[in-house]
């Protein structure tokens, strides 16, 4: 077992774990990035679109500034978010944010002359390089900086435990080097968990194979405090099949250089969303599109499994093909391109919510412990936000690095760890049939689906909290991989995930339960209103001795505030 | 010269035989229908036999939804890295019936053989080792160094002049095109840094703003006038990069400026043409080896006997009626390039 010592570990190699690491760089402070998968080339920074411009970036209005702003608030975060931080966030956007990735090398797509290439509208993005395409860019960027600065990266091993020093703060991660099947301890003053957005709960997820929703289960078991964990974001049209494009967008958002954007019918054929008509304001517009849907849906014309079509048969294929990525979808199914719409489906996509910090720091309620992008739960992801996160976290740490202790093997809590991985691998229940670890992942999924997925009610919920009891009872105790081969065992890595994923579904569950109202993207049945009265406010999870007890801590609203006290979710407009 | 030769990218060398094999994406969905048994054989470690495995055909079915299949219900254990699943990340690259393809993006075929990729170590099953390929591209200072100060955002810049950096960015670092490579198949008798590396080299190297010190340093370390344009890379790669005609060609163009001793072989092939109108193959050793030649004889000998080199034609500076269109054509391309 390797046992390295360093000053912050870092976990997770997306957009805001490499940023932390860049800019501890530059500040002098030693931090070690270990990643469930490569850094840069897993998770969900990869994904980014496009670029949304803030402030008065390239020629931005006043008004188109503003409505940025109030994208970011109302139609990405449906005010739950703190205001002032959005504030800052916008402005570090404006002046450091695409300032110091250009100058680095990352090429924003311009046109034969010369002039960047925008998408035109209410509120602007351009790309790098390609629209749909740009996080792969902007993370091989990252990635290269990492590479660059000689931060030492420990990739393709999953961070199975917080490790804790006698106080309870947190001592630093242990891991399994997936590929070898060794373990590794890196011991730090600080862990920032930066395990991304998105966790693969549901059937359909735009989480990628490795997350499983490892940050929220380590998290809550280190004692942290969740917030919001019941606000899920969901893609309305992403492709309905194969299974393994699910995550692959119809980007609904304006195409660069083009006033059109694609557009979406029902299984009668007749148009139901369009976002240059219907929400030219909501530039992500998954909310607006996500409640178009449903009342398709109730009307029996499409699914959330499929029934309905996106794609961009009003558009010149020349159009589409200029700056944007959108084609290649249509193309690889030999689909007649732009003439032929694609089935699309529903897919769980950000959480919004997640851990509980303090968002001048970026500290969670456990001493040593920090948090960073989309595993948050201040805001709602977007590569910009998340890697804003980076830089606040950087700060927050080493202002305070002084008074973090130095960590200390546990070595009773190492000896634990690598028992209760061991029993996944070789023990748990020989003599009776095992429990397949890959199967126990689709029946999580498939409960999140069905129970807790779009439209979700007290019944449904408890249901789902039922079914993850009888999941512990009968098969947890049978669960382990099927061969004992250390080297790339993935059956062994299913086996730690699914015990994650049960634990964070759960949570979840019960956070839907409590937060009787619809708002934004969370649709309850039985209380189908946006209730501002008595909702407009953090639900804040806190684990106590007999379970977990709930909070409401509200927000403040300097900059914009909701214009009504109560009505239907479906009528709302964002 | 548009009309004497035709223009690098007029031919798609993906396309070229589909239509005569019904092997187009359209025609090889058509071939399935849903439900229909794909056999699907699995190259396993251990003793590299091929297991075979039955999956049902699903709409749109990919490789990687075939292969989940197969570790949701037959083997748990086999082993295959993926993140993405739609083309983004770059891990899942493999060989299906011999054909490098990603696995997330390439459609099912009704028989397939599926294994690792070459020219890479493989951990197990279906799971290669990226080490080599990592330190290779960290060994060309793979990040922008500006001889100018930033001048804020946005610089000037236009499309034409990153356009071929541009095409290089689109790449995922699949691999792909170095396990169809046969320069790096022939392992340490050349030095060649490989198809993907040279890529990854090319999104900083072709990029105006990039310091040409930088690039000399990494060219030289690159092998590039190993790669002998075989076309192989590019006909594999996932996301369409013209490898050789608009990645690899222009390196070796900046080779020969910035690094003229690499280029000593191309160099000489092209005088020796320009001037004669055909290759004198006497004149190109002369011309690349010098004096070494002193230390080949015995082979020089063989070459004399066998007719490959003809002393007197080297000597007497022979050339052939096209000498003139040579030197016309090449002075012009290297006017252009």
């Amino acid at each position: 077992m390797r046992v390295l010592k360093t000053q912050v570990v870092i976990v997770g190699g997306g957009a805001a774990g490499c940023y932390a690491a860049l800019n501890l760089h530059r500040k002098g402070i030693k931090s070690v990035i270990v990643c469930k998968g490569l850094v840069g080339k897993s998770g969900a920074s990869l994904f980014a679109g496009n670029l949304v411009l803030s402030g008065r970036l390239l020629g931005n209005t006043e008004e188109q500034a503003r409505n940025t702003a109030e994208f970011l608030i109302k139609y990405h975060n449906q005010f739950l978010i703190d205001q002032e931080w959005a504030k800052r966030c916008g402005a570090w956007i404006a002046s450091v944010y695409y300032p110091e990735l250009e100058e680095a090398g990352l090429y924003f797509r311009r046109d034969g002359d010369g002039n960047m290439v925008v998408s035109p509208g209410k509120i602007r993005s351009i790309a790098a390089n390609v629209q749909g395409n740009s996080g792969v860019p902007f993370m091989d960027l990252r990635r290269k900086q990492v590479i660059k600065a000689g931060i030492e990266t420990i990739e393709e091993t999953v961070v199975t435990a917080l490790l804790h020093n006698a106080d309870g703060s947190i001592a630093g991660v242990f891991g399994l080097q997936i590929l070898t099947g060794e373990y590794v301890v890196v011991l730090a003053q600080a862990t920032i968990l930066a395990t991304g957005y998105s966790d693969r709960l549901h059937s359909r997820s735009t989480g990628t194979r490795e997350m499983s929703a490892d940050g929220i289960a380590m998290g809550w078991r280190a004692g942290a405090s969740m917030v919001n964990l019941e606000m899920q974001w969901w893609h309305t049209n992403d492709v309905a099949y194969p299974p393994t494009w699910q995550r692959m967008q119809i980007y609904p958002n304006p195409m660069l250089g083009s006033e059109k954007s694609a557009r979406m019918v029902n299984s009668d054929g007749e148009e139901f969303f369009d976002q240059q008509k219907d929400d030219p304001l909501a530039f992500g517009p998954y909310t607006v599109q996500l409640k178009a849907l449903v009342k398709q849906v109730h009307a029996g014309k499409a699914r959330y499994t499929g029934g309905y079509y996106a794609g961009f048969d009003h558009c010149a294929p020349g159009e589409v093909e200029a700056y944007t990525s959108y084609a290649k979808v249509y193309q690889q199914l030999g689909m007649d391109f732009p003439k032929s719409l694609i089935e699309t489906a529903v897919t769980a996509h950000y959480r919004q919510g997640g851990i509980d910090v303090d968002t001048a720091t970026m500290s969670s309620s456990v001493p040593g412990l920090y948090v960073a992008g989309g595993i948050g739960g201040h805001c709602n992801g977007l590569i910009a936000l998340v890697t804003y996160d980076g830089k606040v976290v950087a700060d927050g740490i080493a202002d305070k690095l002084g008074n973090l202790r130095e960590p200390v093997l546990p070595v009773e809590q190492v000896e634990q760890e690598r028992e209760r991985l061991e029993g996944l691998l070789v023990g748990g229940g020989s003599g009776e049939a095992s429990c397949a670890p890959g199967k126990l992942k689709e029946t999580v999924r498939s409960v999140m689906w069905e129970m807790a997925g779009v439209e979700k009610d007290a019944r449904s919920l408890n249901e789902a909290l039922e079914e993850f009891s009888r999941i512990r009872r009968e098969l947890v105790p049978r669960l382990r991989a099927k061969t004992p081969v250390r080297a790339a065992n993935y059956d062994w890595l299913d086996a730690i995930d699914s015990l994650n994923m049960i634990d964070a579904a759960e949570l979840v569950v019960v956070s839907s339960l409590q937060r009787e109202e619809s708002r934004g993207p969370f649709m309850r049945r039985d209380f189908p209103d946006t209730d501002n009265e008595n909702w407009l406010t953090a639900n804040l999870l806190h684990k106590a001795d007999n379970g977990y007890r709930f909070e409401k801590r509200d927000y403040d609203l300097t900059l914009f505030r909701p214009d009504f006290v109560r009505a239907d979710n479906l009528e709302v407009p964002w | 010269m548009n009309d004497v030769l035709p223009a690098p990218n007029a031919v798609d060398a993906r396309r070229i035989g589909q239509a005569e094999h019904s092997d187009s994406l359209r025609a090889r969905n058509a071939r399935i229908a849903i439900g229909d048994p794909v056999v699907v054989k699995v190259r396993r470690s251990g003793n590299g036999h091929l297991q075979e495995f039955r999956v049902p055909y699903q709409k749109g079915m990919r490789v990687l939804d075939a292969l989940n299949v197969i570790a949701l219900n037959d083997a748990p254990d086999l082993a295959f890295r993926w993140f993405c699943g739609s083309k983004m990340c770059g891990t899942c690259a493999l060989r299906m019936n011999g054909r490098e393809v990603l696995a997330c993006w390439e459609a099912v075929e009704p028989e397939m053989t599926i294994e690792p990729l070459r020219n890479l170590p493989v951990i197990r099953d279906l799971v290669v080792d990226r080490t080599l390929y990592e330190k290779k591209v960290a060994s060309f200072e793979p990040w922008l160094t500006r001889t100018k100060p930033y001048p804020g955002f946005p610089e000037p810049l236009s499309h034409k002049t990153i356009k071929n950096a541009s095409k290089a960015i689109d790449c995922i670092s699949c691999m792909s095109c170095y396990s169809a490579c046969p320069v790096i198949g022939l392992g340490s008798l050349t030095d060649f840094a490989g198809p993907a590396p040279l890529v990854q080299l090319g999104q900083t190297a072709l990029d105006p703003r990039q310091d040409q010190r930088q690039v000399a340093r990494a060219l030289a370390r690159s092998g590039i006038f190993n790669c002998v344009s075989c076309y192989k890379c590019e006909e594999v790669c996932p996301a369409n990069i013209p490898i050789v005609s608009g990645v690899i060609e222009p390196l070796k163009a900046k080779a020969a400026q910035l690094v003229p001793q690499m280029a000593r072989h191309p160099l000489a092939f092209r005088a020796v043409v320009a001037r004669r109108g055909r290759i004198d193959p006497g004149e190109l050793i002369l011309r690349t080896q010098g004096l070494r030649v002193l230390a080949v004889i015995p082979r020089l000998i063989r070459l004399l006997v066998r007719g490959k080199i003809k002393p007197l034609r080297t000597l007497l500076g022979l050339k052939t009626p096209a000498a003139g269109a040579a030197s016309r054509i090449l002075n012009k391309a290297g006017r252009s390039s």
